[in-house]
């Protein structure tokens, strides 16, 4: 077994807040604009892909965030999913989408580092550096915003109240894991 | 800093998106045919308007999409977006 | 000398608490809630500063933040000290200390004070007039010009102060915390909005919280009591935000505004440690509501700037809210009736007023009458004309004015009198209505110009006297009407209040009084800190400027720290006069953020020291580190640049990573080049119309280089895109140009190509990509993936197979960008930290060594293959870089194939990628030295050199470099002319090392 090796290790707790990056989990890009793709989606996974923006669909297994209306990223909640596991769903997918023509299936499971926020000051955290309007996104379960924290991109996963995944690529992610624990002392 | 709305995201701060310059200046079908003259004014030849402008803009750290933007230069007020391929909505 | 002239009586200063300060060096006394400014007027100091261009003394003159003369150099600290603080907005601290600017050798003594003598040679535009001319004398002019002038110390060491930066979205701004901010407030949280409400002072209430007169009522309560009872219900309302000592800076379109707010300036310098000095807020309204007050203006008439002379309204603050008397003797002068509030605050606490000039015939309101009926003497329909003292206004003469106001009449009077209050009216404060796109119109029965509602942007109001609504019953009757309107309220609030307040009757301006000596004679200053007078501007007039904003800029009127909030509307007025215009044609200067100068702690936030840039890491980086990496910035990623060993120079160790990298092996990190994963029924079609070769018959499992370029011939990019399957590419893409070329590709996809089926995924950070090269590399690959068959017949050069490492997945490519047979590991980021070890290890049998990117550059450059954005700059063709082989000549089309033939492209003396070698052997090139043919002047300039190294592999030096006709001139002679000698070159071809490409299958 080859080593596994993370590029944020630690956890951080701060008044009213807390810092984890969540182990490796697999990640999917899913990119297509052809009908038959949502329900071949809906058969290996069981959920649908959503069409409505800056949403997303789940179920105790999997979440499936709209990022476009062509594109979509898979992730697991599974964080003990064998790599042989990962690989097969990957497969399942790429035969199914990708080589069918149905779209493209992308693994970008090292490509995202996901690091879970939680605790009621994450939006002052967040809004340190970061113009989106939270104002909806906090209320509403399961909500979605691709948008700039520190000037890195990010994708932001609203689990629920107060606690949210938030996607950085993975050569960023060091950085931006700075800069959360730096922010976090002023807030 | 502009809000756009994004035609796929909706409202976003601009420092979300960037800018690709004047828009429906279309990229000939058949560049071989064309004489130099007619080349250059499809790579260089570009409006700068005090006014309504129509403009290209990506959505580049949201969706990633590209669509098109009427924006008056002069007091920088969104006019209307639209997605690329659909006929403006104002003139 | 008294030097305690603060009375017991006020509300607002904690005189229990007494704080002490230096000033110049002297150690003096003041109470918590004072500020420096309100501090030293209490010890009886006026003088604080001297003027910027003839160096005269100046005093307080304001209580706020348009102060033209108190700035003042904060603190000694060589990396907190802060130049150009307004006396009149700094907390008074434990410790504080503070200096006066624009002084030498003394605040007292004063060399540039000589220019005050001289002021007749230095009138309007006497700087452009006279540095302009020789250019060259420039540098001494500079030197005399910084030397007399520049306002305060800069910092000379970093600041080690804290700034952030804080987003929010709110409903409802609120800007100033007066009574009509406070109405505005309350109504916005009544109607259920989420509402901020800034103001920059540490309370709330403006100037209506300390007007404490029964002529102003309320609901039957003094005005100051009635609002102290708002402000104390303000607190408890959950979705009100109120942020104090915040001055909005900037306001800009969409409503975004940036406000800068200070933390801890206030307190004592033992509790500031690690705490945020500065937090810049940038504020996404939904509406705005702008109440921030009026400015009083003064007046001009000869010697108005002396220590001593100061706003009536600011005499009327130091009185009621921090106790002090700005002096034991006052007169007051005014062409209006707020001075009569400030006389009656006067009396109130027993401070004498010796006389009260007004400019008007005849004032009857209630103010006025009230003044009278004490027996404080009123002249009325007269004026000022001068005033004497140097350091201290000391007396001051009057006459009487004539019918017109044009000149003055009858016999001069002097009063006896340590300070003058002055009141010219008032100014609405419309700098962030015009910042925001508003356009002003000018009022003529008071001379303002207030914000007009039909050229008001949508979602904002202005309020109160910042809309020009100056008495206490229009404030609040005006304020509650059209603030219901805006936000759509049909609450009953505030309604009916009974106001009873004084009216003032008559009204008369004279933007510049007259004098008793012709106007040469006088000194009537605008300016006070640019010390621009109105003769100054009289004087540009006569030259020919008519514009306001070129007569602002040569009179440099309105163009200093304070932005002219004071001098503005003079200037405009004695324009208007002079050229006899209607102000309201004339307009306004433009009012540029910000309102009030920022730091450049609170602009930048945290974004200094390591968060300055971003630093993008490869998932090998921390083995780098480890093994003492030098690093190297490329875009943002650091990149292992070479890797010392014991105690190497970089030439060293790079002589020695390029030696073994041809001898036996080198490894090197390559995860920074950008990869997109290409899928889709269209892939080849797309990147047939991407690149400048043919793909469609690349076999799967092959690998291609790829130049792309820009619509008008130019290289781009370039890299080397494998076939992973049918509809399956992956692209790599340099380092710097990746996230470019994604969005340009996404750009043809979505705009120019959409009946295309392609997509593309960045996975740049999926994979990381190790490349290990050299006679040995074979032998290394073999133990780190046993069953992997390497034979050439099975893996040939330019080809990929997938494979797995224990059970990870990952893609090897035969490529080299090295000349050497070689290979790329790519493999999922979170893995790759152990196949790279696996490498070493394995490698360590035949010295595997690791290289960075210098090496890299090197071994490329021995076989002339070039770095986009190093050998290239936007300007060269495929042909250009002598690679025509790679143009699909038969392929009909590809982006930039038709520039490729544009009459510019084909001219044959375009400057052409070539190789050099040098007549010495040893003499390394610099890099960008330009490239010439003869010595003789003119020299023509032919190309310069891209790249140059020493190669330890030719043991020679060896050079790339862009010139003019280069494709013809193998074999001729050039100059490289460097500073102290000149360097004879030869152009020879682009590939230095085995040209025959026999190494890559060694
Ligand atoms: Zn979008």
């Amino acid at each position: 077994m080859l080593n596994f090796n993370s590029p944020i290790k630690e956890e951080k707790k701060y008044n009213d807040l807390n810092i984890i990056e969540v182990e490796p989990i697999i990640k999917i890009n899913l990119r297509s604009n052809k009908r038959e793709f949502s329900t071949k989606i809906g058969k290996i996974l069981s959920i649908l892909p959503p069409n409505e923006a800056n949403t997303s669909s789940g179920n105790e297994k999997f979440n499936l965030l709209w990022l476009s209306s062509d594109e979509w990223l898979i992730y697991s909640n599974d964080k003990e999913m064998s790599l042989d596991d990962q690989t097969n769903l990957e497969d399942k997918l790429f035969n199914e989408i990708s080589k069918l023509n149905q779209g493209a299936v992308t693994n970008v499971s090292d490509h995202w580092v996901m690091i879970n926020l939680n605790g009621n000051k994450v939006y002052d955290l967040l809004s340190k550096s970061c113009p989106y309007n939270f104002n909806d996104f906090k209320n509403k379960k399961g909500s979605v915003a691709q948008t700039i924290v520190n000037r890195i991109d990010v994708i932001l996963h609203h689990k629920e109240d107060d606690n949210l995944n938030l996607f950085v690529r993975r050569s960023f992610s060091e950085d931006l894991w700075l800069w959360i624990n730096d922010s976090a002392r002023f807030i | 800093m502009f809000i756009i709305n994004c035609p796929y995201c909706g409202e976003r701060d601009q420092s979300e998106f960037s800018c690709g310059g004047e828009a429906h200046i279309e990229r000939p079908k058949q560049p071989t045919e064309l004489s130099d003259d007619q080349w250059a004014e499809y790579l260089f030849m570009r409006k700068n308007i005090k006014g309504i402008q129509f403009e290209r803009w990506n959505h580049i750290h949201g969706c990633r999409k590209w669509f098109n933007v009427v924006r008056d230069t002069s007091n920088d007020k969104i006019h209307a977006v639209y997605k690329m391929g659909e006929r403006p909505p104002i003139k | 000398m008294i030097n305690n002239l603060r009375i017991n009586k006020n509300n607002f200063i904690d005189q229990t608490i007494r704080i002490s300060f230096k000033f110049n060096g002297k150690k003096l006394f003041g109470y918590k809630g004072d500020t420096l400014a309100s501090a030293l007027l209490a010890n009886n100091i006026h003088l604080v500063g001297r003027s910027f261009k003839y160096h005269r003394p100046r005093g307080i003159m304001t209580c706020g933040s348009e102060e033209p003369n108190a700035i003042v150099q904060v603190g000694k600290d060589s990396s907190l000290t802060e130049p150009n603080v307004r006396a009149t907005e700094i907390e008074l601290y434990e410790g504080l200390e503070a200096f006066s600017q624009n002084c030498w050798p003394s605040i007292n003594f004063d060399i540039g004070g000589i220019n005050n003598f001289l002021s007749p040679l230095l009138p309007a535009g006497f700087y452009y007039k006279t540095f302009m001319w020789p250019a060259s004398f420039w540098e001494k002019y500079e030197f005399f010009i910084r030397h007399s002038a520049g306002l305060g110390k800069s910092p000379t060491k970093p600041d080690q102060d804290l700034y952030d930066h804080q987003y929010v979205h709110c409903d409802v701004l609120v800007i100033g915390g007066g009574i009509s901010g406070i109405l505005s407030a309350k109504l916005s949280v009544a109607k259920g909005l989420n509402t901020m409400l800034i103001d920059d002072k540490d309370y709330l209430g403006g100037s209506t919280i300390y007007q404490d007169d029964d002529i102003f009522k309320i609901n039957n309560e003094n005005s100051n009591v009635w609002l102290k009872k708002q402000i104390e219900t303000l607190n408890k309302i959950p979705n009100l935000t109120i942020k104090h000592r915040t001055s909005v800076a900037a306001f800009h379109g969409y409503n975004y505004l940036l406000a800068r707010e200070n933390l801890i300036d206030h307190l004592n310098i033992d509790e500031r440690k690690g705490k945020i000095r500065q937090r810049l807020w940038k504020i996404r309204a939904k509406k705005v509501v702008i109440a921030t007050g009026a400015i009083e203006r003064p007046l001009v008439f000869s010697n108005n700037d002396r220590p001593g002379v100061i706003l009536s309204s600011s005499i009327k603050k130091y009185i009621d809210y921090y106790g002090v008397k700005t002096g034991e003797n006052i007169s007051l002068f005014t062409n209006n009736d707020s001075a009569y509030e400030t006389a009656i605050s006067l009396n109130k606490s027993g401070v004498k007023v010796k006389v009260i000039i007004d400019i008007r015939e005849d004032s009857n309101s209630i103010l006025s009458e009230q003044v009278e009926k004490s027996g404080i003497k009123i002249l009325k329909g007269y004026t000022v004309i001068d005033t004497d003292g140097y350091k201290r206004i000391k007396s001051f003469d009057v006459m009487k004015l004539s019918k017109d106001g044009g000149s003055v009449v009858g016999n001069k009077i002097t009063y006896k009198s340590d300070c003058l209050g002055i009141s010219g009216g008032w100014t609405p404060m419309v700098h962030l209505f015009t910042q925001s796109g508003g356009k002003l119109k000018f009022r003529n029965n008071d001379n303002v110009f207030i914000p007009d509602e039909n050229k008001t942007p949508s979602k904002q109001i202005s309020v109160g006297s910042s809309n020009g609504d100056f008495e206490l019953d229009d404030v609040i009757n005006n304020t509650v009407k059209n603030i219901k309107i805006f936000l759509g309220l049909d609450k009953n609030d505030f309604e009916n209040l009974n106001i009873k307040c004084s009216k003032e009757k008559q009204k008369r301006n004279i933007w510049l009084l007259p004098s008793n000596k012709p106007i040469s004679k006088t000194k009537p200053f605008l300016d006070f800190q640019n010390d621009s007078t109105a003769k100054d501007v009289k004087l540009a007039l006569r030259e020919g400027f008519k514009s306001i904003e070129h007569v602002k800029r040569y009179t440099t009127t309105g163009m200093g720290t304070d932005q002219g909030k004071l001098s503005n509307m003079h200037a405009l007025g004695i324009i208007a006069d002079t050229t006899g215009t209607n102000m309201g044609d004339l307009g306004t200067t433009t009012f540029r953020p910000p309102y009030t100068p920022l730091t450049f702690g609170a602009i930048v936030g945290r974004n200094v020291g390591k968060f300055f840039d971003h630093t993008r890491r490869t998932a090998i980086h921390d083995w780098h580190v480890k093994n003492k990496a030098e690093f190297e910035n490329v875009g943002q990623w650091k990149r292992p640049w070479y890797f010392p060993k014991n105690g190497e120079t970089m030439h060293q160790s790079v002589q020695r990573e390029s030696k073994a990298a041809r001898e036996s092996a080198g490894i090197l990190d390559a995860s920074t080049l950008g990869k997109i994963d290409i899928q889709g029924e269209d892939a080849s079609e797309f990147l047939n119309r991407v690149y400048t070769n043919a793909w469609s018959k690349l076999a799967i499992g092959k690998c291609r280089y790829g130049l792309m370029l820009n619509e008008d011939g130019m290289v781009y990019d370039d890299g080397v895109t494998t076939r992973l399957a049918e509809n399956h590419y992956i692209m790599s893409t340099t380092t710097g140009g990746a996230a470019n070329v994604l969005s340009k590709l996404e750009d043809y996809l979505q705009t120019e190509w959409p009946e295309l089926n392609v997509y593309l995924t960045t996975v740049t950070d999926q994979y990381s990509t190790m490349s290990i090269c050299g006679p040995n590399s074979k032998k290394i690959i073999k133990k780190v993936i046993p069953n992997l068959d390497l034979s050439d017949q099975s893996f040939p050069h330019m080809s990929f197979k997938n494979s797995k490492i224990n059970n990870v997945k990952c893609r090897i490519m035969r490529i080299s960008f090295t000349g050497e047979h070689s290979y790329e590991i790519n493999v999922q980021s979170n893995y790759a930290k152990d196949v790279w070890e696996r490498c070493i290890e394995a490698g360590k049998e035949f010295n595997i060594t690791p290289y960075g990117t210098e090496t890299m550059h090197l071994l490329r450059a021995e076989k002339g293959f070039i770095i986009t954005g190093q050998d290239t700059d936007g300007t060269l063709t495929p042909s250009d870089l002598q690679m025509d082989w790679i143009i699909g000549k038969k392929k009909y089309d590809f982006i930039g194939k038709r520039s490729l033939y544009r009459s510019d492209t084909i001219r044959e003396d375009r400057k052409q990628l070539v190789g050099l070698l040098t007549d010495d052997p040893k003499e390394v090139l610099e890099e960008g030295a330009q490239l010439v043919e003869s010595l003789d002047k003119p020299i023509e300039m032919l190309g310069h050199v891209t790249s140059s190294y020493f190669s330890p592999n030719l043991n020679k030096s060896i050079a790339l470099a862009v010139v003019r006709s280069g494709k013809k001139l193998k074999g001729k002679k050039l100059i490289v002319p460097m500073e102290n000698k000149n360097i004879n070159v030869t152009i020879t071809d682009t590939v230095f090392y085995d040209k025959e490409n026999k190494r890559l299958n060694a």
